[in-house]
């Protein structure tokens, strides 16, 4: 990546960045979509990467991002036109071309996708998303806190199928879109939030595509787990929690939560060392909180993820094991997402988690 | 605060319903006061918990995971005596962590609003919940039927106090530490006389130092109170321990007569003359001829294959004495027990007999091995010991007894090898108290002499050694002039150890007044 270019040879990188900001997905189940932006990157040459400031304000713009199951894309890998087909559709129904594409959310598949896209399109890719990391649902973003409207809408599926919506009220998008998603194949290809970039300059999270490729090369360049932690602060704000050993893994128990599709665990972390305190991790489809002792150290909107000591890498959630030593990091979110009326969307109380964040006492 | 309010500790609170009900998962400080509960369903009423109060989650605050570990630490914050928390939220993490931040959790299987309640009302009542803590206690104690049981009880309900069974300065039963003075604990002591009113031995209770004058007295009075309550227990189990052991000891001694009739009379069946009896059994290897009855594998025993017998008995023993005392009896079989696993020990004609038993005869020197080390316990007790040599079967066991009782008669030592007894063994045969008698009127300066012991050895000594004065001293461990002197002063007592046809009688005589006044201790 140079002077707001990405390159075929930033993927790597950018992928290794998606990956930390959203640490429940394995890295095997990336591949085909990683394959598929290295091949259009290196037959189509570089994609511009702008942002929003730097484009005309009236330029049509929509999110795009991969909804439904990381695992589900996987197994039923995309044609390659569905991204393509969704964006077309919505510019029907907003009766507005689309000049540049964003990421909904800059992490895991959704990073890749939407510099694919752009490349098929011939449009640039905006360098901001509505998230600056992942959250469950898709009016959980800084666009829709600042009053864009997330519809109209497309989900396009693999099997030519599409759904398109409208809703009033944003937070029954999700709600209207899951059953037909699972009838797509468990995954779709959504374009969303019709907006220029004038409006994008001030609603959407700027720099968050760029700096996943900075946080990736900061994985890739070295296995040193100290190193990678302190490299990383000055990308992002990480900080580490503590260094310790898991000692449980404690799955589904608790009820469920009905608004949020996913079962909630914890992993349980004896610190190492003289100020040894226990790290309760809680988890849902990421881990939202962090209790230190049974005190609430961190929490969801912050990202807080696992670095395995041993191999100086990001731990995907399903590989934790017993035994294992791990750094647990969290990384600051965006301002935005600390405001009282962000937090009772995304924070912990969102996750069931009844209290005060740890930045709000 | 009078004795009757005086706030309940958690050790009493959670040894009554509806705590006993659950189960205590960390009680890091059993002393800690409970003054009130408080029932929590959200973190904000958490966050307002009084101190030394009882926490009772439900609701959203028991949710399992985080909410456990969240409540634990505002419990530890604000300084509570502990959480109380349904099973369901319960986890090994969350008591890692209770263990860790010092806070006392119980987990309860009922209803949390309902254990809430009945907590309020036992701490609002503490002399009630005391006196319903010392029902519980009675009931546990009637169930159990063995001393450990009993003290088990006490040291469960009196912990992290430490109680022991005493009998002057021996521990009986229960925990040694009671009976040492320990930094911050003092001690709690009750009689337990046994039948007749005699006194038999000490409850003693170690109990830590109570943080108040009035708690120390209530905790002293429910102490004395279950020590009180646990004296008939005791007793009771103590007889019952006592009619078992002795009624096994006897059981054992009727089986053993039995199956020594069953081979003998196997023996005269066969119709073989006089010397050749129990030959059939032969030496290990021999063919046995017989079959073990199943009852001897009932009690534990073991026949088949080849035994080697063992005779105790006392040193003071006299023939046609009476049985050994069934205390000694019981002593010697738990003794004999730890230090031989696996072997019997059968009260028999005065003695006790053993054996063990090997699928093949093992090899000599792996057999010493085995019979070493019995040592001290035969020096405690007064005891010498014979071993018989290794036979098959129930005859050969019969036969490796009666080896064994001859080689402790013939044998000088605390142990005899039949093996090394040989023909010396005809000599067990001769009656020591009959040759005693004889010899008075046969020998009497002998008799009257007042070292009568030290002439009959020495005469005895230089008849085994074919009349050398050289291997009898050697043998004694005395100097040949002191043998010399000793056969010189014996003649002019009458013992005519050079007339051959008196050697024979006269060496006869020797060891029989020599083992005869051992045993009394009259030489």
């Amino acid at each position: 990546m140079s002077d707001g270019e990405l390159t075929a040879a930033d993927v790597p990188a950018l992928t290794a960045g998606a990956m930390l900001y959203s640490p429940s997905l394995a890295p095997s189940s990336l591949a085909a979509t990683v394959a598929w932006l290295t091949d259009l990157l290196e037959r189509g040459g570089p994609l511009r990467l702008v942002a929003p400031r730097a484009l005309p304000p009236d330029v049509g713009c929509a999110a795009v991002c991969v909804i439904g199951s990381g695992a589900a894309l996987a197994d039923l890998p995309p044609t390659g036109d569905e991204f393509v087909a969704a964006v077309r559709e919505l510019e029907r129904l907003s009766g507005r071309e689309v000049g540049a594409v964003l990421p909904l959310s800059a992490a895991t598949v959704s990073a890749l996708v939407p510099a694919a896209v752009a490349r098929q399109l011939g449009v640039p890719l905006i360098d901001a998303d509505g998230m600056g990391r992942t959250f469950a649902l898709i009016h959980h973003t800084s666009m829709h806190l600042a009053g864009l409207p997330v519809t109209p809408l497309v989900v396009a599926g693999a099997t030519g199928e599409s759904i398109s919506l409208r809703v009033p009220d944003a937070w029954r998008a999700d709600a209207l879109l899951r059953a037909g998603i699972d009838a797509l194949g468990g995954w779709g290809a959504l374009a969303a939030y019709p907006s220029t970039a004038g409006e994008l300059a001030t609603a959407s999270l700027p720099g968050t595509v760029s700096r996943l490729v900075e946080a990736g090369r900061v994985l890739l360049g070295t296995r040193d787990p100290d190193a990678v932690v302190a490299r990383l602060a000055a990308v992002n704000g990480c900080r580490r929690v503590g260094r310790g050993r898991i000692v449980a893994l404690e799955h589904l128990s608790r009820p469920t939560d009905a608004t949020i599709p996913t079962h909630p665990s914890s992993v349980v972390v004896e610190q190492v060392g003289p100020d040894a305190r226990q790290l309760r991790l809680e988890l849902r489809s990421e881990v939202v909180a962090v209790f230190s002792d049974g005190s609430l150290t961190a929490a969801a909107p912050d990202l807080i993820t696992l670095l395995d000591v041993e191999r100086g890498v990001i731990a995907p959630l399903d590989s934790l094991w017993p035994g294992d030593l791990v750094d647990v990091l969290v990384i600051p979110a965006h301002p935005v997402w600390y405001s009282a009326e962000a937090l009772t969307m995304v924070g912990p109380a969102s996750h069931g988690i009844t209290l005060d964040h740890p930045r709000r006492r | 605060m009078s004795r009757a309010t005086a706030p309940l500790a958690l050790a009493e609170l959670v040894r009554v319903d509806p705590l006993a009900r659950g189960e205590v998962a960390v009680l890091p400080d059993p002393a800690q006061r409970v003054l009130g509960v408080e029932l929590a369903e959200t973190f904000d009423r958490l966050a307002r918990t009084p101190a030394h109060s009882l926490v009772v989650l439900h609701a959203g605050a028991a949710t399992g995971g985080w909410s456990l570990a969240a409540a634990l630490h505002v419990a530890w914050e604000r300084g509570a005596a502990g959480v109380v928390v349904p099973r369901a939220a319960m986890s090994g993490a969350s008591a890692l962590l209770a263990r860790r931040l010092g806070t006392a959790l119980v987990v309860v299987d009922d209803d949390a609003v309902d254990v809430a309640l009945e907590l309020a009302a036992r701490t609002a009542a503490p002399e009630s919940a005391r006196a319903l803590r010392v029902a519980r206690c009675a009931e546990e104690l009637a169930e159990q039927s063995t001393v450990r049981g009993v003290l088990g009880v006490l040291n469960a309900e009196l912990a992290p106090g430490v109680v022991a069974l005493v009998t002057g300065s021996s521990v009986l039963a229960g925990r040694a530490a009671a009976v040492q003075q320990r930094e911050g604990y003092r001690e709690v002591r009750m009689a337990v006389n046994g039948p007749g009113g005699r006194a038999w031995a000490s409850l003693v209770a170690s109990l830590p130092e109570a943080t108040s004058a009035v708690a120390a007295e209530v905790e002293a009075r429910s102490a004395e109170s279950v020590l009180r309550l646990a004296r008939l227990p005791l007793l009771a189990a103590w007889a019952q321990r006592r009619l078992d052991t002795s009624a096994q000891a006897e059981a054992e001694r009727a089986a053993f007569a039995v199956l020594r009739a069953a081979a003998r009379s196997r023996a005269d069946g066969a119709d073989t003359a006089p010397g050749e009896r129990d030959a059939a059994a032969g030496p290990a290897g021999g063919a046995a001829g017989d079959e073990a009855p199943s009852w001897s594998a009932e009690l534990g025993w073991r026949v088949e294959g080849v035994n080697r017998a063992v005779r105790l008995e006392r040193t003071a023993a006299r023939e046609g004495d009476d049985e050994p005392a069934a205390e000694l009896t019981q002593l010697l079989r738990v003794q004999w027990a730890r230090l031989r696993p696996g072997w019997p020990l059968v009260p028999h004609e005065g003695g006790w007999v053993s054996w063990q038993n090997a699928a093949e005869e093992p090899a000599p020197a792996v057999v010493r091995r085995a019979f070493a080390g019995l040592e001290p316990l035969l020096a405690d007790h007064g005891l010498v010991m014979g071993v018989g040599a290794g036979h098959r079967g129930t005859a050969g066991l019969v036969r490796s007894v009666e080896e064994a009782c001859l080689a402790t008669r013939a044998g000088s030592d605390p142990v005899t090898w039949f093996e090394d007894v040989g023909v010396r063994a005809v000599l067990a045969q001769v009656s020591a108290p009959a040759v005693a008698d004889v010899a008075a009127l046969a020998l009497p300066r002998l008799a009257a002499a007042r070292d009568r012991l030290v002439l009959a050895e020495t005469v005895a000594a230089v008849l085994d050694h074919g009349g050398s004065l050289v291997a009898a001293s050697a043998e004694l461990g005395v100097h040949r002039n002191t043998v010399l002197a000793r056969t010189a002063r014996a003649r002019e007592l009458g013992l005519a150890l050079d007339d051959p046809a008196q050697r024979l009688p006269l060496h006869v005589a020797c060891h029989g007044l020599v083992r005869a006044w051992r045993a009394t201790g009259s030489g």
